[in-house]
């Protein structure tokens, strides 16, 4: 019992990344949109299990908030309003799709061959393991948000606020372009 | 541990999938749907490169990508409802107003 709850919590990065996979192809090929907002909710709360995994336990929790709480509540609130029953949908998939499928086929091989060294070769990098300078720092800081703050407000503090005025102007934007015209 | 190959292995096939919804689907709510699962998938590339270099930028990389997300997702949503209060669908194929 010991033993496999050990093996579970090595592979936990796997389990939740097949399952965030699961979540995405659920998405993109069912045919009610709220079927897809559904599992587009259960592929983000995989991916934030993803970056717990990876023992980054700050984004994980704003994953949750940010998608689960923010991002998912809002497409419910757009499936709503845009009435998706009235309009009969010819087929779920666009004319295109011979195009795309080889589009997606060549981009495979391509990445493939770009990475195959990288991937499937005898000098595969090592195992992810926190790196001794990492730890260092993170011993300062004592949590990982900490360590987070600390990156985002020396090196990153001039992306953070353009980001702060990115998001001004699309609240402003959103506004503007979804309100109603005057009567 | 977790290796980093698990990881590229598992976000580049989130990105393809996402990359295929794009192109794929003609709803355009689930295209943006899809257009957060492609930053997804490279948040999570952020997040195990900044594990594997030893630093946190690439964290830090990441919370402004969910940021710029977030703001992405907004806009294209109220894009979604002034569509739908103009031609009154979100399907793209019935979106040709530039065709020539």
């Amino acid at each position: 019992m010991e033993h496999q709850l050990e093996t579970i919590g090595r592979n936990m990065f796997a389990i939740f990344g097949v399952m965030a996979l699961c979540g995405a192809a659920f998405m993109v090929a069912s045919k009610s949109a709220v079927h897809s907002v559904l599992g587009f909710l259960f592929a983000m709360l995989c991916v934030a299990g993803c970056f717990l995994s990876l023992d980054a336990e700050f984004l994980g929790m704003a994953q949750i908030l940010v998608y689960a709480g923010g991002i998912v509540v809002l497409f419910l609130f757009v499936v709503m309003l845009v009435e998706l029953s009235k309009f009969k949908e010819k087929g779920v998939f666009q004319l295109q799709t011979r195009s795309a499928v080889i589009a997606v086929i060549v981009g495979g091989v391509a990445f493939l061959a770009a990475f195959r060294n990288l991937l499937f070769g005898a000098a595969s990098p090592e195992a992810l393991v926190l790196r001794p300078e990492l730890a260092q720092g993170l011993a300062v800081a004592q949590q990982n948000a900490q360590a987070v703050s600390r990156g985002l407000f020396s090196d990153f503090l001039l992306p953070f606020e353009i980001l702060s005025v990115i998001l001004l102007v699309a609240l402003v934007g959103a506004v503007v372009l979804a309100k109603t015209e005057r009567v | 541990m977790v290796n980093l190959n698990t990881v590229l292995l598992i976000s580049s096939i989130l990105f393809a999938i996402g990359i295929a919804g794009v192109l794929v689907r003609r709803n355009a709510l689930v295209i943006l749907m899809s257009i957060e699962l492609m930053l997804n998938a490279a948040n999570l590339n952020f997040i195990a490169f900044a594990r594997h270099s030893g630093s946190v930028s690439g964290q830090a990389f990441a919370l402004l990508v969910m940021g710029f997300a977030a703001a992405e997702v907004a806009v294209g949503l109220a894009l979604v409802v002034a569509l739908y209060r103009k031609r009154d669908t979100v399907q793209v194929d019935d979106i040709n107003l530039l065709k020539g």
